[in-house]
């Protein structure tokens, strides 16, 4: 049996709060940033990393396996993307690239990326501090390795000016379904921007938001301390919350019918849907789990639904679909939430 | 201030609406304001408007020396990754982690208007092996430093409109700048 992922993970499942995630990016001195680097010199330094890391597994108590990234196909690289173990331009990077990824799919760091490494640890709950630490510690691991690129001035070097100083993003991730359907949404947004953090949608085409999920993190990375902005985006994202769990409350004292029927009607699809379209399955699957949230509905077994959110997007759907259904996606989307739905109490 | 659009270019318009008695303020980058429809103002981004060389020449600032200021501060390059000052700022990408300590003087007021700050207050590595650092890098870093110092001393003094010291400073690190190059 294979360690759950931190995805899977189905105790406090009943809060706005889905995530939290710390990414450090950190440099080597007397190296050029990836893009400047030539295949083969990518390559050493991809090797050279590593090497020196091998026993970062021992240093955190998980097991990690290296997975180069260069040799996978688009897909695969894709469902680590929507799996946000990479980000973008590591999905989309052809050249030498790794990654350390711990068993549980937590701790991801990416080597020889934008930068020369992307270290991240993620967690389903609201636990920003701890993952500073947790990030702090093999940040210290790398470093008692490797020297950084350091700026008495600019502090840590990063090949972006938006990410040079501490080189830390913090982000909290919430699920706003009451709040973000509002008018007000946009305004709160713009407003909550001016204090220095940013808040976008994570799944979705174009303007459209798929499922209700915004991610908190912050703007600034130089000139401030590390502790200063995890203070800063749990602040915002506490106060997101606190606006949506009013919306929740007001709307269940005044139409609770409506709510109750909306949930029903979108468990009742996703039961038995024979197709489903990536935006149709966000929707119903953030329906059911707001009125779960508010003990609408109760699973017979606990689920974690941001889990199975992930794992319909499509390049992962591509990679779980039986052979069969390889070819129509939004089939094997409908049988997968049937198989991974538990049942009404 | 980022553009509140593309969230990834400076914001350089500020764009501000009143309707029905509302006012609400818009920062946009000069890519993202052109897409947006300003009625009739659209022209001033549909063509290559020169604002910044009319503000320039209503300074009384010589727009020649202005231009092939900034063609000389194109013309900068890294020397360990070749990066030129143009890519940088086509970019908003360093190539390496000297291009930091090259473009030092060039950059360090857009970093501050991304940033909202220019120095670090975070955390700091805690092991550094050292390796030995030639001679030659060494006297390179004493003299970016200093003129980094002087330069400092320059703005400082030409805000307190004290023009006399300005000039001392300014002369110094034209010269320290000539020495400079002796190594590039």
């Amino acid at each position: 049996m294979s360690m759950l992922k931190w995805y899977q993970d189905t105790e406090n499942q009943h809060d706005v709060f889905l995530a939290s995630r710390i990414r450090l990016v950190r440099n080597l001195e007397h190296y050029p940033f990836p893009e400047k680097l030539s295949e083969e010199d990518s390559k050493e330094l991809v090797g050279k990393l590593e090497n020196g890391l091998q026993g970062i597994g021992e240093a955190d108590g998980r097991s990690f396996l290296t997975v180069p990234l260069s040799s996978l196909d688009g897909v695969e690289k894709d469902a680590l993307r929507e799996r946000r173990a990479i980000n973008g331009a590591g999905a989309e990077k052809k050249g030498s690239q790794s990654l350390l990824l711990s068993e549980d799919e937590a701790v991801s760091i990416t080597l020889a990326g934008e930068d020369h490494l992307r270290i991240q640890c993620m967690s389903g709950r609201a636990e920003l501090g701890k993952l500073w630490e947790e990030a702090g510690r093999l940040d210290d691991y790398v470093n008692e390795r490797f020297d950084y690129a350091f700026h008495e001035k600019y502090g840590y070097l990063t090949a972006y000016p938006t990410n040079v100083g501490t080189g830390l993003r913090a982000a909290v991730t919430l699920h706003l379904p009451m709040l973000s359907a509002g008018k007000q949404f946009t305004k709160l947004v713009n407003e909550i921007s001016r204090f220095g953090v940013t808040v976008r949608g994570i799944y979705g085409e174009g303007n459209e938001n798929f499922g209700a999920l915004y991610e908190v993190s912050n703007q600034k990375t130089l000139g401030v301390t590390e502790e200063e902005i995890i203070a800063l985006v749990k602040q915002m994202a506490d106060r997101l919350a606190a606006s949506e769990r009013k919306i929740k409350s007001l709307t269940l004292r005044n139409h609770r019918l409506d709510m109750e029927d909306e949930v029903y009607k979108s468990y009742g699809v996703l039961r038995y849907a024979k197709k489903l379209s990536l935006k149709e399955a966000m929707t119903y699957l953030s329906q059911v789990r707001a009125g779960e949230m508010e003990g609408l509905v109760q699973f017979k077994e606990p689920v974690n639904i941001y889990g199975l959110m992930m794992e319909i997007q499509p390049a992962n759907m591509q990679c779980i679909a039986p052979e069969e259904d390889k070819n129509d996606l939004k089939k094997a989307r409908a049988s997968y939430i049937r198989k991974c739905l538990p049942e009404l109490v | 201030m980022l553009c509140e659009k593309c969230k990834i270019r400076e914001a350089n318009i500020r764009y501000t609406e009143v309707i029905g008695g509302v006012k609400t303020e818009h920062n946009l980058c000069s890519h993202c304001a052109r897409e947006m429809d300003f009625g009739h103002y659209s022209a001033v981004f549909d063509t290559d408007y020169p604002i910044g060389k009319l503000l320039a020449d209503l300074f009384g600032l010589d727009s020649d020396t202005k231009e092939s200021e900034e063609l000389a501060m194109n013309q900068v390059v890294c020397p360990t990754c070749h990066t030129a000052y143009s890519d940088f700022v086509k970019n908003s990408r360093f190539g390496c982690p000297d291009c930091y300590r090259v473009f030092d003087l060039l950059m360090s007021e857009n970093i501050k208007k991304v940033q909202g700050n220019d120095t670090h207050t975070g955390k700091r590595p805690l092991y550094s092996h050292g390796m030995a650092e030639t001679k030659e890098e060494d006297g390179r870093e004493k003299l970016e430093r200093s003129i980094e110092l002087l330069s400092s001393r320059l703005k400082e003094a030409v805000q307190e409109e004290e023009y006399e010291a300005a000039a001392r400073y300014r002369d110094e690190i034209r010269e320290l700048k000539e020495r400079l190059n002796e190594y590039a």
